[in-house]
């Protein structure tokens, strides 16, 4: 069983480090991109254009390599469900939004097509942080 | 991590510092300002991207209303007064609305129209500008 949640460790990790090498490769897409969601002013997009990226791809080595893995793992997950929340809001808007999430790749996704691989990811991780929690927890107590 | 992230992410952005829009999502190459635009005359065509409703209360002199909602009907009527010399030139409400950049950028694109530019400072700019 250990295997398979390794498995799932390096599939989440390696999803996050294409992704945001994808975005690294292209900030000012990634900027237009955020700032289509039309809920950020530019010289906060612009910047988080260039942020973010870093932030996936260094959480992403954290899964793969378990290093700093509670911190990779729940900074990806409030920024998958914070993703989640601004992709639903804007669809509620009526914008009709490029997520920019996978660089041109996820161009034509449509929306159930976003939501559904966002969610996947999403329950992937909070599967990895319960398991971890729960791990650490058992630990603790037999320390 | 989150620090972390910060260094790479700074020097990425000093890397793109010269090719990145920083203040606008808009580049300089495709902004105007009011006296620029004001100064090119009648080699100036206005295009109002605002909704219906605020193009109908007040607009530039001249200006035809181009807006997405009614992109379809709108582009046929504005098109045979384009001429590629030229400069048309958008706007929408105020700095802040983004209807210029995309009208724009459909002009561009979908027109095949050259010389289109975005009015910095919007309707507002042109109005604190001309009153």
């Amino acid at each position: 069983m250990k295997f398979v949640w390794r498995i799932l460790d390096l599939i989440a990790g390696g999803i996050f480090i294409y992704a945001g090498v994808l975005k690294v490769l292209d900030p000012v897409r990634f900027g237009l991109d955020i700032d289509n969601y039309k809920t950020l002013p530019w010289l906060i997009s612009v910047r988080l254009a260039f942020y973010l990226p870093w932030l996936e791809i260094f959480c992403g080595v954290a899964l793969v390599f378990r290093f700093l893995y509670r911190g990779g793992l729940s900074i990806l997950a409030a920024l998958i469900l914070v993703f989640i929340g601004a992709t639903v809001a804007a669809r509620m808007r009526g914008l009709d939004i490029t997520c920019g999430c996978f660089g041109h790749a996820s161009q034509h996704w449509s929306f159930p097509q976003h939501l559904a691989l966002d969610l996947s990811i999403f329950v992937a991780l909070a599967a990895l942080l319960l398991r971890e929690l729960k791990w650490g927890a058992i630990n603790d107590s037999k320390n | 991590m989150l620090a972390l992230a910060c260094l790479p992410a700074i020097g990425e952005g000093i890397y793109f510092r010269d090719k990145v829009s920083w203040q606008s999502s808009i580049p300089a190459s495709e902004l105007v300002t009011v006296d620029q635009a004001k100064a090119w005359g009648e080699g100036a065509i206005w295009v109002d991207a605002r909704p219906d409703d605020e193009f109908a209360r007040d607009h530039v002199p001249g200006a035809f209303s181009v807006n997405e909602d009614r992109w379809n009907e709108l582009l046929p009527q504005f098109l045979p007064n384009w001429s590629p010399d030229k400069k048309v030139v958008v706007y929408c409400g105020a700095e802040s609305c983004n209807a210029a950049r995309e009208v724009a950028k459909r002009l561009r694109d979908e027109a095949q129209l050259q010389n289109v530019f975005v009015l910095d400072g919007g309707w507002e700019g042109w109005a604190k500008k001309s009153r």
